[in-house]
């Protein structure tokens, strides 16, 4: 059990920084959201004044 | 622009934003309002519930004489009340505000809103309240609302899906916000775990039932509060700091770790119990990776805060998200620390471990809840908005909230060094009470807290004014900077399957689900399951219809809540209460009782343990028995008095006494029951495993029933100063925990007399010896309501032998009648006495072993000559002991008086005249 959820575990970790090292535009496109996020944001508050 | 939002913007040139905006998307700001409104309305509601059930710690018989407000009752709606009541409907709010801008489309429908608003709130809360407070309940942690309700909290999850999940299939963004992957995830999970911790224990008995229990428990926790609560910090930090997150790649890191190491926690409630040691050590192992990635989650929310200090000081939502992250931050670490072995072994069902409920509910998630209300609230159009008053609420609930969780805590390690040690169980409830007593007072500033929070939002001005001058504090040129970017520059990820995400997200919730379904209960199910069908006994009686429906009841009035009826694999629960629980003695229990806290001792092992009589006035008021208890006195199981039980009295009486008896009959324990006890044993689970419960059983500090050892004789000092010391210290154990029943001056007239049969022995009417009162002291009297107090350390043993022997008025002096006189009461004693009492009135009569409480021993118990003759005209009620009035002459009784007086022996061999 403790080695299945260590394995488990590390690949999950192990994968997304493999990802993440291999392809720079994952980062880029990894980080999108939390602008868009904002920008929706700013619309909204334009829209309520 | 800022330094820091150049960083931001240089390093994502390269973004690509799928999304086409268009037009803004409606947002329900009535359904925001009712739900706000509802969340508000019921997080008070619940506070009081909480506040009566932590007043009734300090005053038991607060309100005790209704069963719709008893303890047990009020627990249960005090906690599911904050859960659905108070959580639920926030989330819910925060939702209908969040959803439309993450997935930049409304919910789906306005009609559904109302629907699933009225469902959540007058199918789910106020019936589960009411029934619960009816008595119709479910004993299992976070899933005490009835099942009728849970079928109304499923439907209500899956239309959130419909409402809150469908808009971000059908928008299919590329970018999905990591908020929205937690609201995703939530609901989903949720959804799929909620009937597994609600159904399933009630179809799957005892050890295996626990293990889903264990689940729900966490996952209720982990993946409704946790998720949405979550979800409220990553979108309203940003939103107010108007700068994006520090990391939004670490965030879905964090997500991932979330949902993978969540689910696998819930054994940790269960460490050193019946589970197998596999699943046990899987959830340790689970908890601490949980604790790693809450702290990837915070310094992800802390970084994202950074030079942000100003705002946080100033904006009370984004103050009251900041406390609920530090709080998270602490509770998780917590979390893992308590679920290791060396930790958990002491502080497990302790006030500990309310004290960090308390952290998590209160402290992470209602704060971040209240910030992300007091946030959305100042952008709905017309609404008002107190910030002062704000600024109150939150001050008296950080510091009534801080108070609680040390007061707790503290009171949590003082509970566990008793039990530790060798003391009656009820010391640890006395050395309690004063942190009871700030714990209840602590709930005050927090009421207070939630009214002002409440009256903040109803007060003050009309917010359209302050919606403009939030957002000139905004620093507007990242945004400004990110819809520059060029959508050509970032080809490699712009596939059309990164556009499914959400589904990858709906994909996390199912099949994490799946994982921990499968490791936390079905592989560890299959294994108990194959345990129990080799070991348990093949005669092991079934509950009778009449102790099934004292189950009930038992289960209804939060017994379980109390006691635990689970030995755990540790020295100090062995020594105490018995050999570890085997899974096969729950096999027919529906659903589990396990428990996860101990207020009162653990009740596996009741039967034979405790009389009838003892039982029905212990439940009618536990102090009539026990002085210092705080437990719920249950007067309504009774017609007016403790020997009035009605049926459901009388059934769960019979439940009560039922407990441990397959397990005392199976001869499971037989050829170690001989065993003397052994403080020192070692903790089984420590030393070999997996087969460690296995470990032969001690006999148990409190356990009479069928153990009859032979106790120490114990002899009061002998130095005159010494003993007069003994007895001044035993008149204060005395009255700390005999005169309930003896009676303060030891006549046998305490408050539980009345109810006790038979009677409570009257101290002042006959000489015991030492060995007499060492015997019953140590075994208790079989066949009354006389419990063994062997637990009390042999110093304070001595102290009451000494002030017993102080208690008798004298004359009970050997007879002194000429030898015809006891020559005449020879025959008579012989024909009608010596078959229970023995040819030398040595107790010991041919009938005396099938006698419960056996016959007196008269060189061990030397009656005055008013109480010999009072028994014979009367007999002892309640015991073998028949009146002889209509079988002997006033004559006869008077020269058998004599004759009983004669087999006193010389009184040399009386200690301590």
């Amino acid at each position: 059990m403790i080695n299945l959820i260590v394995i488990l575990v590390s690949a999950l970790m192990l994968a997304l920084l493999l990802v993440w090292w291999r392809w720079p535009a994952f980062r880029t496109w990894i980080e999108a959201p939390k602008y868009s996020m904002l920008r929706q944001e700013r619309r909204f508050d334009h829209q309520l004044k | 622009m800022t330094t820091s939002a150049q960083n931001l913007t240089s390093r994502n040139e390269r973004v690509i934003n799928t999304q086409t905006l268009g037009a803004l998307p409606s947002i329900e700001y009535g359904l925001i309002r009712a739900h706000v409104f509802a969340s508000l309305v019921t997080l008070v509601i619940s506070v009081l519930f909480g506040i009566l059930v932590a007043t009734k710690f300090t005053f038991p018989e607060f309100l005790g004489g209704h069963g719709w407000l008893t303890w047990g009752r009020l627990r249960y709606n005090h906690t599911q009340g904050i859960f659905f009541g108070w959580l639920g409907n926030a989330f819910l709010a925060f939702f209908y505000y969040v959803v439309p801008r993450l997935a930049n489309r409304p919910v789906l429908s306005r009609r559904l809103g109302w629907f699933l608003f009225w469902v959540w709130n007058f199918a789910v809360v106020l019936p589960g309240w009411v029934l619960v407070a009816a008595g119709f309940s479910q004993p299992l942690e976070w899933a005490e609302f009835p099942l009728v309700v849970d079928a109304f909290v499923v439907l209500a999850f899956v239309l959130m899906v419909f409402e809150f999940v469908l808009p971000f299939l059908k928008a299919r963004l590329s970018d999905l916000y990591v908020s929205a992957w937690y609201i995703i995830g939530g609901i989903i999970f949720t959804m799929l775990a909620y009937p597994v911790g609600n159904l399933v224990p009630e179809l799957v008995p005892g050890a295996r039932g626990a293990a889903f229990s264990g689940l729900w428990i966490h996952d209720a926790v982990g993946l409704f509060v946790t998720p949405f609560a979550a979800a409220i910090a990553y979108y309203l930090i940003p939103a107010t700091t108007r700068r994006a997150i520090f990391s939004h790649f670490l965030s879905l890191v964090g997500f991932w770790l979330l949902f993978f190491t969540y689910p696998l926690n819930g054994t940790h409630h269960y460490v050193y119990s019946a589970i197998p040691m596999a699943a046990q050590k899987g959830a340790i192992v689970a908890s601490a990776y949980l604790g790693m990635a809450v702290i990837l989650v915070v310094t992800n929310w802390l970084l994202s805060l950074r030079g942000s200090s100003g705002t946080v000081s100033k904006d009370v939502p984004l103050r009251f998200v900041w406390f609920g992250v530090v709080s998270y931050l602490v509770v998780s670490l917590q979390g893992s620390i308590q679920a290791l072995m060396p930790v958990n072994r002491f502080i497990h069902f302790t006030d500990w471990v309310i004290g960090h409920s308390h952290l998590a509910m209160i402290g992470f998630a209602s704060f971040i809840a209240l910030g992300g209300i007091a946030h959305l609230w100042q952008r709905i159009p017309g609404t008002r908005y107190n910030e002062r008053m704000m600024n109150w609420s939150f001050w008296l609930l950080a510091v009534g909230l801080t108070l609680m969780v040390t007061d707790l805590t503290i009171a949590g390690l003082v509970e566990a060094q008793v039990w530790q040690s060798s003391a009656p169980w009820i010391d640890s409830v006395r050395a309690v009470g004063s942190y009871w007593l700030v714990r209840t007072l602590s709930g005050l500033p927090i009421l207070a807290g939630f009214v002002l929070f409440w009256t903040s939002l109803v007060t003050g001005p009309r917010l359209s004014e302050a919606i403009t001058s939030g957002t000139s504090r905004v620093a507007s040129e990242s945004i400004v900077a990110f819809e520059n970017v060029s959508p050509a520059s970032a080809t490699l990820f712009s596939t059309d399957w990164l556009s499914y995400a959400h589904v990858v997200a709906f994909g996390a919730g199912v099949g994490f689900f799946a994982l921990s379904f499968l490791v936390l209960a079905i592989l560890p199910g299959k294994e108990l399951e194959a345990e129990i069908k080799q070991v348990a006994p093949v005669t092991m009686p079934t509950l009778t219809a009449s102790e099934q429906r004292g189950r009930v009841i038992y289960g209804r009035e939060g017994c379980a809540y109390c006691h635990t009826q689970q030995i755990r694999s540790l020295a100090a629960d062995v020594r105490r209460f018995g050999a570890p629980t085997e899974p096969w003695e729950t096999k027919y229990d529906y659903p589990q009782l396990w428990g996860t806290r101990r207020i009162g001792p653990d009740l596996s092992r009741e039967f034979n343990l405790h009389s009838r009589d003892w039982q029905l006035t212990h439940l009618y008021n536990p102090r009539l028995v026990v002085r210092d208890s705080v437990m719920p006195p249950y007067p309504w199981l009774f017609d007016g008095s403790p020997s009035q039980p009605t049926q459901e009295g009388l059934e769960v009486l019979a439940y009560i006494q039922s407990l441990g008896r397959a397990r005392q009959l199976s001869g499971f324990d037989h050829q170690t029951l001989a065993s003397s006890v052994q403080p020192e044993t070692p903790d089984m689970a420590m030393a070999s495993e997996p087969s460690a419960r296995a470990t032969p059983p001690t006999v148990p500090i409190a356990m009479m029933g069928g153990y009859s050892l032979t106790a120490p004789v114990l002899h009061p000092a002998s130095d005159r100063d010494d003993l007069q010391e003994e007895v001044s210290r035993g008149r204060t154990l005395f009255a700390a925990n005999c005169a309930s029943c003896h009676g303060s001056a030891g006549r046998g007239d305490g408050k539980a007399s009345a109810s006790l049969l038979p009677k409570p022995a009257n101290l002042t009417a006959a000489l015991f010896s030492d060995e007499r009162l060492s015997s019953v002291l140590w075994n208790g009297v079989a066949g009354s309501a006389m419990p063994p107090w062997r637990q009390l350390p042999t110093e304070d043993l001595c102290a009451l032998v000494a002030y017993i022997h102080s208690l008798h008025v004298p004359g009970a002096t050997p007879s002194t009648q000429e030898a015809t006189s006891l020559n005449e009461g020879k025959p008579l004693f012989a024909a009608n006495c010596a078959s229970c009492h023995g040819d030398t009135g040595a107790g010991n009569g041919p009938a005396a072993g099938a006698l419960a409480p056996p016959p007196t021993n008269f060189r061990l118990k030397k009656p005055t000559q008013e109480r010999a003759w009072d028994v014979l005209e009367n007999g002892v009620p309640g015991t073998a002991m028949p009146p002889w009035r209509s079988q002997l002459s006033a004559d006869q009784r008077r020269v058998l008086v004599e004759f009983v007086r004669s087999l006193y022996g010389p009184p040399q061999e009386n200690s301590g005249q």
